[in-house]
């Protein structure tokens, strides 16, 4: 079998040789390096992908945060407001018990008054009239003798009337 | 006991002559380097098969490294802008390795142990290095660039700008071929003080254990890391460092 020289060009090898790098170059980059590096930017793509969700998830939240703060905010006045509204119907129906429970006081002042008025003349009558008798009864057992009775009754009256005004 | 080292073995030859080029001859070299390509494709193909995106194999995780690696080694001594290098020097790189180790097999010769090799390796490297020049200088500032300092210098210029490739070739040749050498040497002698040790022994067992070389067995293991493993990856390492270095220097700085 031949066989070359131990140290030797052979332009044909050369060719081949630069032929096979190039080859190799071509394989080495269909076989290995697209596929890693499509992996690899895939990989990229999701981790982005992922951080730009997390980023809407907390942009999404934040949102929900501060809705939340204006709801509470809004629930908060308009809590005030009951309450304000709330105070204020009671203090005005507060006056209108007040107001009432006074006029009813008054009135029934007013009745007792009227009924002590009433009574009191009633207590004057009957004191009058039995003023009047025990006069007539006094004079008559004084004089001895019945007098017309219409006539002194009319004068006792008279008198007592007199006693009243002044008393 | 003669020991001879040669060249690769012609294994055929077209009949058909070429001018300038002469007959085109298959020798061991083309044929191992057709194997080395199959292995490296085959490698490439296995360790990129089912890749994931998530929760990745280990196999996938060595893939992912040595595609950083080179990555890492091309960006980060020529910069951003030569990421289309990538693949080359990944091919260039591999192929040296996997040539120089092949011949670990005992059995196949290293394609980088024939000129021939080197020499198709070194001459793409210096087309990529000139065709730079021109790119930065322009063709005026490379032709110029032979006359600096003074016009009496250009042969010189010419010269080292020739030295460049063959250096290279040269080295990387030179290293594997002495490896190989050497390991020769190492198998032959030992081959041959093993026979002379066994052939002391009486009668047919001496002649048959003679023909044993027993002594081979370790020593050439230990040479091989020297010779084989780390001259194999350091003169790769060095081919792919000088081209990446050559081509980064004459682009200058961006």
């Amino acid at each position: 079998m031949q066989v070359q020289e131990l140290v030797t060009l052979v332009p044909w090898t050369i060719v081949a040789q630069i032929c096979n790098l190039f080859l190799q170059v071509y394989l080495i980059k269909r076989f290995l390096f697209k596929p890693i590096n499509e992996m690899l930017a895939k990989r990229k793509a999701m981790a982005d992908a992922q951080i730009a969700d997390a980023e809407k998830a907390k942009n999404e939240a934040q949102a929900m945060k501060a809705e939340y703060e204006a709801d509470l905010a809004n629930a908060k006045d308009k809590a005030g407001e009951i309450l304000a509204t709330a105070q204020k119907t009671a203090a005005v129906r507060s006056d209108e018990i007040v107001k009432a429970a006074q006029a009813q006081a008054a009135a029934m002042k007013t009745k007792a008054e009227a009924e002590i008025e009433q009574e009191k003349k009633k207590a004057v009558n009957e004191i009058k009239n039995e003023i009047g008798g025990m006069a007539m009864d006094i004079a008559g057992k004084v004089i001895e003798r019945e007098i017309n009775e219409e006539d002194h009754r009319k004068l006792i009256d008279q008198f007592i009337e007199n006693v009243g005004e002044q008393s | 006991m003669n020991v001879s080292i040669t060249g690769a073995k012609i294994l055929y030859t077209f009949p058909i002559k070429v001018p300038l080029l002469g007959r085109f001859t298959i020798t061991e070299t083309l044929l191992v380097s057709w194997l080395v390509m199959l292995l490296i494709t085959g490698l490439c193909i296995w360790l990129t098969h089912d890749l994931k995106v998530e929760n990745i194999s280990k196999r996938q995780a060595f893939a992912e490294m040595l595609v950083e690696m080179a990555d890492k080694f091309v960006i980060g001594n020529m910069g951003e802008r030569f990421r289309y290098m990538i693949p080359f020097i990944a091919a260039l790189f591999s192929t040296s390795v996997i040539s120089n180790l092949i011949s670990l097999t005992g059995v196949l010769r290293s394609p980088t142990a024939d000129l021939s090799t080197e020499a198709g390796w070194a001459l793409v490297v210096f087309v990529m290095i000139t065709k730079q020049k021109i790119k930065t200088n322009g063709f005026g500032g490379y032709c110029k660039s032979f006359t600096t300092p003074i016009v009496v210098m250009t042969p010189f210029n010419i010269l080292s700008e020739l030295a460049t490739p063959v250096s290279m070739a040269c080295r990387h040749f030179g290293n594997i071929l002495s490896g190989l050498v050497i390991n020769t040497l190492i198998y032959e002698a030992l081959a041959l003080a093993s026979a002379a040790i066994l052939g002391l022994l009486p009668g047919l067992v001496g002649q048959i254990a003679s023909n044993i070389p027993i002594l081979s067995v370790g020593l050439p293991a230990i040479t091989s890391v020297y010779f084989d493993w780390f001259s194999g990856c350091m003169q790769a390492f060095i081919f792919c460092m000088l081209t990446v270095m050559y081509i980064a220097l004459e682009a200058g700085d961006e």
